[in-house]
């Protein structure tokens, strides 16, 4: 059985990456506005029923069918954070909550009212094809992954510390009001930061249609194996939700082969809780706790 | 204010006569409103009163059910004997709830942290064959109460209905006492609550426990009502549903959860005809009523009549 | 005065003749000389939407024999209702077909703990149910997965999950040497509908279930299932999943070289798992499904039902994209069963004829499925055989009634 080790780190990791790209695209959301978007798994969904829509529905070919689709992702992130997120800020964390959780269980309906009675695949821009090597096998989609990931987060990197947006979304992240005063339009940044995370996290949703057989229910799937991801990294940490996202990706298949198939689906909710009672900061990210 | 508040004993009191008028279908669904006004009111009390963002709702509510009916089916006693234990097994999951809450975990942790121990708590009823008859779910003996058969749905609706108005009229009173005003001060400040030496530990699990209680009555109501309980229907939309209700009802308020809860479990049904825009209306119904009502229909209820105005909730 | 009493007492002795006759001339609930109240009950909202495609086959068949007159001058009038798969709304639409719509019979239901909720009502009301769900426990009887005598106005025309389950086990046992067989199966009523009967069986012909492991919905890969199963060297593989984990574990079959035949269950789709599988070797020889009909879904045999079903649905019940599903097809072999009890009972339309007529079928071939339809006072559910469908080396659809035999 431990023979199966490797096997079991690679497409941990390779899992691991669409995870890390979920969690990231949170993150970039959290740092920006300290909100958490509770209904970022529905919208990750979108991403893919929008890229399907586009190449069965409008016949485009694949790639603009994806630009198209983070375009529209992005658009539906700004606005929603213009239209339904910033007038509410200043109010209740919970109404920012269920606002969030509101609008992704909406999409989610208008999602089934056309796929809800059928499976729908999302075509496929490259033939599936596998890789063997030391005994293990991993999948062009898997090496897709692990390269788009990649790439991500150096961009995100590159912008958030090297650009002008990128230092002003950081100033935002210490202090809001700091950054109003000193003549930053936040309102704006925000709406953009909101439509960055929603493009990315739609970038996961195809990454997800390449796998997967389409349904509107994957949003909730999703969306905790984002929280789990940014959770263990350390909540407003990018590269934290990375190392969060591969973690959580082996682990599940480690637990999954060598203890039991049932242990899958709760690894997530197990690292959630351990990592908030134990170090609720997590790997890289800062205070967490009220301490009185 | 007082003389007009005891006009609310006539809405249970109207409610007596009410099964002369309607067939079992409306029946059914009353008595499910009811289940949800306790789910309401105990949901309410952590996240409206208490101020903490905790999604453990539906935790409580299954532990409840599957409380009760593992009494009735493994134990063998009735029904009605198992509404308190049901109530203290939800009690109890409250306090385990409250255990982040209490090391510090707030806000957006101790939602994502309560949203996992629900999802959790699915697992278990699943992973627990022996005891919830697992994935194939437990059908539940008809309820028992004093050897008498709760067969059909207006007899199950006097019980609930006696059940429902003890409960609130003690959630009401606790809320209006020294502890409720307690849960306030910690909700608007948390701080400045410690500093004016309130216990906030102490009422965090006050707050959770007796939340816990009453969804875990509730659940044992719903266990009786329903009949059969499956692990997928403590799953994440239950959850939509419960926050539905508190929302739409008002945050706070005990007026609002009972009223959220009419509106959020009848208003689908009247809507039969429509299938599939139930999510989307559900969606936009939330989304309006924070943007516009952020209140809920309470402050809509108090503005027309100040009977409906909790005492408790501050003139603000 | 007593003119004015002697009106009223007229009009009393009137009202009360005037129900009196109303009585003596009452029908069965939900029948008139012209309609038959239907209730069809299903997931039209919510995440088992996918399988409302059961109830539009039936409502299909139900407007074909509307548009030939009905049976015996009378025609189906149709009330969809919305169970969502959640027990507390599924009894909910159960009470309102009973108390507020009066229908004469509720049909389809798929979501067994739907079914299983509302089952009390039903017994109680004496309500007349033909669905299609898994659960054995709805209207099985000993010999059915069930543990006593059928519930008295319960049935099913179709299988149940107890006999899909154990055609499953027969299939893959009937492969040679067949003995460690694996499991991998959602953490619901419906797969455990499945794969529990199917388990008992193989257990009972000697056979051993070595791993019986889970995979929840939503699963992005089926890679520990496949290696644990895979280092236990088995000879087949039951798959008791809805159709995205179905494809999902085919992948990593082949991915990571499995080497044993995998067996779907009924929630699939065999022709979009294969063309989702995307991979012929992934599929070829290697993947069957339980097949409910007596010919390939699109074969000339079973032309006539696809034509119902394309002229009968509207576009927004019929798939966007391709043709009618399996699940239309199981649908309406509900249907078929449904009309044909109509059609014995006569003219004289009763809860208890429409039974007896029931209870009266033996061998009744309802020209769409492969198995025949028997039901007896102790055996309410009618089929109790299927075939498999597979892919031979070219990728040809093949249906099989066992293992590596071909029905043609």
């Amino acid at each position: 059985m431990l023979s199966l080790l490797p096997q079991l780190l690679v497409s941990g990791i390779a899992i691991g990456m669409l995870y890390a790209l979920i969690g990231l695209s949170m993150t970039i959301l959290y740092r920006a506005t300290t909100v958490v978007n509770f209904g970022h798994g529905d919208l990750v969904m979108a991403g893919a029923y929008m890229v399907l829509i586009f190449t069965i529905h409008v016949s485009l070919p694949f790639i603009p069918a994806l630009l198209l689709s983070l375009a529209a992702l992005f658009g539906f992130g700004y606005l929603l954070h213009r239209a339904f997120i910033w007038p509410i800020i200043a109010g209740p964390h919970l109404s920012l909550a269920m606002m969030a959780i509101a609008i992704g269980y909406a999409v989610r309906g208008l999602v089934r009212l056309e796929y809800g009675s059928e499976m729908a695949k999302m075509p496929r821009p490259f033939e599936e094809q596998f890789f063997f090597a030391y005994n293990t096998v991993m999948t062009l989609d898997e090496i897709t992954f692990c390269v788009v990931v990649v790439v991500m987060l150096i961009a995100s990197y590159f912008v958030f510390s090297k650009t002008r947006f990128g230092r002003i979304v950081q100033a935002m992240f210490q202090t809001q009001r700091g950054a109003a005063l000193v003549g930053i339009n936040v309102r704006l940044y925000n709406n953009l930061i909101w439509g960055v995370g929603c493009a990315l996290g739609a970038l996961g949703g195809v990454m997800l249609g390449l796998i997967l057989v389409l349904d509107p229910d994957a949003g909730v799937w999703t969306l905790l194996r984002g929280f789990a991801a940014m959770t263990l990294g350390g909540f407003g940490s990018l590269y934290g939700a990375v190392i969060g996202g591969l973690i959580i990706g082996v682990l599940e298949k480690v637990l999954g082969t060598y203890v039991s198939t049932a242990f899958i689906d709760i690894t997530c909710y197990l690292v959630i809780i351990v990592v908030l009672l134990v170090r609720p900061r997590g790997l890289f990210g800062q205070h967490a706790t009220l301490r009185i | 204010m007082k003389p007009t508040r005891s006009l609310f004993w006539l809405l249970p009191l109207a409610a007596l006569a009410l099964p002369l008028f309607i067939n079992p279908y409306h029946q059914y669904v009353i008595n499910l409103i009811l289940v949800y006004v306790l789910v309401g009111v105990g949901f309410n009390i952590v996240v409206g009163n208490l101020g903490q963002l905790a999604f453990s709702n539906v935790a409580f509510f299954g532990i409840g059910a599957y409380a009760s009916a593992i009494f009735t089916t493994q134990l063998g006693i009735p029904w009605w004997l198992t509404i308190i234990p049901a109530g203290l097994a939800g009690a109890l999951a409250g306090c385990a709830a409250s255990i982040p809450a209490l090391r510090g975990v707030r806000l957006f942790y101790l939602a994502i942290m309560t949203l996992a121990f629900g999802e959790l708590m699915r697992w278990t009823y699943i992973r627990t064959p022996f005891l919830t008859g697992g994935s194939m779910g437990l059908t539940v003996p008809p309820a028992e109460l004093f050897g008498w058969v709760l067969e059909t749905e207006t007899q199950k609706f006097y019980v609930f209905l006696v059940i429902v108005v003890v409960i609130v009229v003690a959630v009401g009173r606790i809320l209006e006492s020294r502890i409720g005003r307690a849960f306030l001060a910690i909700k608007n400040d948390e701080r400045a609550a410690a500093a004016m030496a309130i216990p906030t530990g102490r009422y965090f699990l006050l707050a959770f426990a007796l939340s816990g209680f009453v969804v875990g009555v509730g659940g044992a109501m719903y266990a009786a009502l329903v009949g059969h309980l499956s692990p997928e229907a403590f799953d994440l939309v239950q959850l939509i549903l419960h926050f539905a209700i508190i929302m739409v009802g008002g945050l706070g308020s005990l007026v609002g959860s009972i009223f959220g809860a009419i509106l959020i479990t009848a208003t689908p049904e009247l809507f039969r005809d429509w299938p599939g825009f139930e999510e989307l209306m559900f969606g936009i119904v939330i989304v309006l009523v924070i943007l516009f009502l952020p209140r809920g229909l309470a402050s809509l209820l108090a503005r027309l009549h100040p009977v409906f105005k909790d005492r408790y909730l501050r003139d603000d | 005065m007593r003119a004015i009493r002697t009106t009223f007492q007229t009009a009393t002795v009137a009202v009360v003749l005037a129900a009196a006759s109303g009585l003596a001339t009452a029908e069965e609930r939900g029948v008139t000389d012209t309609t038959i109240k239907i209730g069809n009950i299903g997931p039209f909202t919510g995440k088992a939407a996918i399988f409302n495609p059961l109830n539009y086959g039936s409502v299909a068949y139900m407007r074909y024999v509307n548009d030939l007159g009905g049976v015996y001058g009378r025609k189906f009038e149709i009330v969809l209702g919305d169970t969502a798969c959640a027990e507390a709304k599924g009894i909910a639409a159960a009470k309102k077909m009973v108390h507020d719509e009066k229908v004469f019979m509720i049909t389809v239901n798929p979501c067994s703990g739907v079914a299983m909720a509302a089952k009390p009502t039903f017994l109680q009301e004496g309500m007349i149910w033909s669905g299609v769900s898994a659960n054995p426990k709805i209207t099985g009887s000993v010999g059915s997965g069930g543990d006593g005598p059928p519930p008295e106005y319960m049935f099913h025309v179709t299988p149940n999950g107890y006999f899909s389950g154990v055609t499953m086990g027969k299939f893959i046992m009937t492969k040679p040497g067949a003995k460690k067989i694996a499991l991998v199966a959602h953490t619901n009523d419906w797969a455990r509908g499945y794969c529990d009967p199917a388990k008992d069986y193989i257990e009972s012909q000697g056979g051993e279930v070595v791993l019986d492991t889970a995979m929840e919905r939503g699963s992005t890969d089926a890679t520990a299932q496949v290696l644990r199963i895979k280092s236990e060297g088995v000879d087949g593989v039951l798959g008791c999943l809805y159709q995205p984990e179905l494809v999902v574990l085919l992948r990593d079959a082949h991915k990571y070289q499995l080497g044993a035949p995998v067996i779907g269950a009924l929630g699939a789709d065999f022709g979009q798992v294969v063309q989702q599988v995307g991979n012929p070797d992934a599929v070829n020889g290697v993947f069957f499904q339980g097949h409910l009909y007596k010919d390939k879904i699109g074969a000339p045999a079973l032309e006539w039902a696809k034509q119902i079903l394309l002229k009968y649905l509207t576009p927004d019940e019929l798939p966007n994209e391709g043709d009618p599903t399996h699940f239309y097809y199981f649908g309406m072999m509900n249907g078929v069963g449904v009309v044909e009890g109509f059609r014995r009972a006569g003219r004289d339309l009763t809860r208890e004829s429409y039974m007896a007529a029931i209870e009266s079928m033996r061998s009744f071939d309802n020209n769409i499925s492969a198995g025949s339809v028997t039901i007896t006072d102790d055996q309410h559910v009618g089929i109790s055989d299927m075939y498999f469908n597979g892919l031979d080396e070219n990728g040809d659809e093949v249906i099989f009634t066992a293992y590596g035999q071909p029905l043609h």
